[in-house]
């Protein structure tokens, strides 16, 4: 990503005139013997060396050719993570979509498109991208460094060939004139090159804009931390989620988690020690006109400790208003119903109580699936659960309203083996009935309070009530201050690169035809003035020089193309001033 | 020719960019490994003199009596984290009756951390199986959290071995076995 412009010199009419103006008009940023760069990356092949081939390799990876290709690789690679489900952020969605695309999944599987972020090709591009700005940005270090020991190049022999130029008579000795033009540039902050002992002439350099430089330079350097400081969190960080239901608690361990996705140098013991209470899930929902059941604001009430010990306090959690515990986030990322059931077994004791999380089915209506497992009772059941119950067409049980206004569950309940015991690990959310008998009577449509007893006196099963689990996100990235730091930082850099100008002034003074004063030149060389105004600078600055030097002599505003030959100042005692557009930038 | 440069800079730079992204691909995949430290590892044992401290707690049981955990201080304390949801939890319950039923004679107190469950399902699952040693009722999960400042557990089941001075000797990460929860007793009667 090396930013060289090569600027094409003009032929002066002598050698020595052709080695100054080449001089003048070298790269801005550049030393005088540093060879031009093109930029290219090496495009020809490597010497049949193993250095040779190092050289090569490494040439083409810190190329601007190559680092936009794995800019574009990047944001092409991350296409796949929004529009397929990723396991990061929605596992059961990925699950959903293994199961309606049983053929195609296990492929996109296997190429990491389910968890494109952690996927080995994309950290490749990740790996190559960062190697490939730390070339860029390393030797650009050094470049910047060497521009600023840079003096500003010899003045040319021939001022009026620079794209802006104006001359003028001055009553002051060539030596004082330049000493004068030097008090105005230097008051201006401009960086300052007199001849050296030995050198003919009297003339003066002055350079200014190195700020330039320093934003491009920013702006790579904080494109580099942005990249570290995914890295940091990448390493450092991690998130997990969980589902609670209200007056349920859980601490922050990977052993009450229900996914756990830790940075490669974080164990399970790093994690914030603080432990929630869910005490109140509330879901408001539209409840008239064209929006009707849209969801309208979510909010959970809970409590919390930061760490064991430490007192409790409560705060709210809403969508985009995570709480933030030390340097924690807790974001709500998803809500749904747990009917309460209490199971007794055929013996008469209650074998299973517990509020019992159902999964949405259709976030629209909040018509969910979920199961109930009493395997010491050796009894399982499938349910539906309808927040608003209708029956449509006298038959089919469903759903016409989100919020749980008229519950009711419909059972299918099975005995036998649930197969826990096996020590086998199962989901919460699946019953395996293959060890199961149907009982009979199902699906059997209950209401908070009823009670359905099972036939062959195998027990029975109440449905006590209605409690709402939420889905919680706890998250920690340490890097994510440092990327917002380093991207504004790259912004700013961004910005003084695009409007602050390398802008070059010289000032040439012959003594006068007579004898008695001089007369100055001033030309003036930017290398961009896409922004414009460098003119208006140039005639401000030469009035000034003008101003300080003779200040008898008002400038003249006349114009005169420069492409009518060299000027001759000791033949022409009148200001004139060469404007042109620069060509060569 | 210009023509037949600029297609050979085209090769070039693609098949550059190719190999790069398959040393990419092979660097990070062999670097590529689980954050958890005991991700390979199914049992983790503490040398005498570098043992982490096993909290001290109080909490009530299953049953509503109060558990000190002070109080088992100069016993060796076999400590298991599990839950009546877990399936796991329920094909090791029968090792660890038997171990009870084996070591708990000789001294050796077993103890349960019965996590993010209720009363009813825990009281179940234990008479089911014929334990009969106490576990804490940690519905809330406030003692597994000291447990796991002190060691990585990373689900249930876990077993913890803690010595006559109160530190954790070893554990084992997922169903007990025989040999190694021997193996961790061998090492707990070690103390420093």
């Amino acid at each position: 990503m090396t930013d060289v412009h090569a600027h094409s010199a003009k032929a002066g009419p002598g050698a020595e005139t052709a080695d100054l103006d080449r001089e003048a008009t070298r790269p801005f940023g550049t030393g005088p013997v540093e060879p031009a760069e093109t930029g290219r990356g090496g495009a020809s092949g490597p010497p049949p060396t193993a250095a040779g081939w190092g050289r090569w390799a490494w040439r083409q990876l810190t190329s601007m050719r190559t680092a936009l290709i794995l800019l574009f690789l990047l944001a092409l690679g991350s296409v796949p993570g929004s529009i397929l489900p990723q396991e990061g952020s929605d596992p059961a969605s990925v699950t959903q979509y293994f199961t309606s695309h049983p053929s195609l999944a296990p492929w996109l599987n296997r190429l990491g498109l389910f968890n494109v972020f952690a996927a080995p090709w994309f950290a490749a591009i990740y790996i190559l991208l960062f190697a490939s700005l730390v070339g860029c940005v390393v030797p650009r270090t050094f470049k910047l460094v060497g521009s600023a020991r840079t003096p500003p190049p010899r003045a040319p022999r021939n001022l009026a060939r620079l794209p802006h130029s104006v001359s003028y008579p001055s009553a002051l000795s060539p030596d004082a004139a330049v000493d004068a033009a030097a008090s105005v540039l230097g008051g201006q902050r401009f960086r300052l090159r007199r001849p050296a002992a030995g050198d003919s002439g009297h003339w003066l350099a002055a350079e200014k804009g190195y700020l330039r430089e320093v934003g491009n330079l920013l702006f790579h350097l904080s494109l580099l931390g942005v990249l570290l400081s995914i890295a940091l969190g990448g390493l450092f960080g991690y998130k997990t989620d969980e589902l609670i239901t209200e007056g349920q608690t859980f601490s922050d361990t990977p052993a009450q988690l229900a996914e756990v996705h830790l940075g490669r140098l974080v164990s399970g013991s790093d994690l914030a020690p603080f432990s929630l209470t869910l005490d109140k899930f509330t879901a408001d929902y539209i409840d008239s006109g064209a929006s009707i059941g849209q969801p309208a604001g979510f909010t959970a009430n809970v409590s919390y400790s930061a760490a064991p010990g430490d007192p409790t306090k409560t705060d709210v959690i809403q969508v985009n208003h995570p709480l933030s515990v030390d340097s924690t986030k807790v974001y709500l990322i998803g809500h749904g119903y747990a009917p309460e059931f209490k199971v007794t077994g055929a013996n008469g004791q209650v074998a299973y109580s517990a509020a019992t999380p159902f999964i949405p089915a259709n976030t629209n209506t909040m018509l969910s699936d979920g199961v109930v497992k009493a395997p010491d009772a050796s009894l399982g059941f499938e349910g539906v659960f309808v927040p608003t119950a209708y029956m449509a067409n006298g038959t089919t049980l469903e759903s016409i309203f989100p919020a749980a206004n008229n519950p009711e569950v419909s059972l299918i309940g099975y005995s036998g083996n649930l197969g826990l015991n096996s020590g086998e690990t199962q989901s919460v959310y699946q019953l395996d009935t293959s060890q199961m008998k149907e009982i009979a009577g199902g699906p059997h449509l209950m209401t908070p309070g009823s009670t359905w007893k099972l036939p062959g006196n195998l027990g029975s099963i109440t449905y006590v009530g209605t409690k709402q689990w939420v889905s919680l996100e706890v998250t920690y990235d340490p890097g994510q201050i440092p990327a917002l730091v380093c991207g504004i930082l790259a912004l700013a850099g961004l910005l003084l690169s695009f409007f602050v100008r390398r802008r070059r002034v010289f000032v040439r003074a012959v003594p006068g035809a007579d004898g008695i004063g001089s007369v100055v030149t001033v030309g003036g060389l930017t290398r961009t003035d896409a922004s414009g105004g460098f003119e208006d600078e140039f005639a401000s600055l030469a009035a000034d020089i003008a101003d300080v030097s003779s200040p008898s002599a008002p400038l003249s505003s006349a114009p005169s193309s420069s492409d009518a030959g060299p000027a001759a100042p000791a033949d022409n005692q009148k200001p004139e001033p060469n404007n042109q557009p620069e060509t060569g930038a | 020719m210009v023509f037949k440069a600029k297609r050979r800079t085209v090769v070039t730079t693609a098949a550059a960019i190719f190999v790069l992204l398959v040393v990419g691909i092979v660097v990070s995949v062999v670097t590529s490994g689980s954050g958890a430290a005991n991700a390979n590892a199914d049992m983790i044992t503490y040398p005498a003199g570098h043992r982490p401290d096993a909290p001290d707690f109080t909490a009530t049981s299953l049953t509503g009596t109060p558990i000190n955990f002070a109080s088992y201080r100069g016993k060796i304390v076999v400590l298991n984290v599990w839950g009546s949801w877990c399936g796991p939890c329920r094909g090791e319950a029968t090792t660890l009756k038997y171990l009870d039923e084996q070591y708990g004679p000789q001294g050796i107190a077993f103890l349960g951390d019965d996590i993010q469950d209720t009363p009813t399902n825990a009281l179940n699952f234990l008479s089911g199986h014929g334990i009969t040693y106490p576990s804490v009722n940690d519905a809330s999960g406030a003692v597994e959290e000291r447990l796991a400042i002190a060691v990585p557990i990373s689900g249930t089941p876990t077993t913890l071995v803690i010595d006559k001075t109160g530190h954790i000797a070893g554990m084992i990460d997922g169903p007990v076995t025989y040999p190694e929860f021997n193996t961790l007793l061998q090492d707990a009667k070690v103390t420093q």
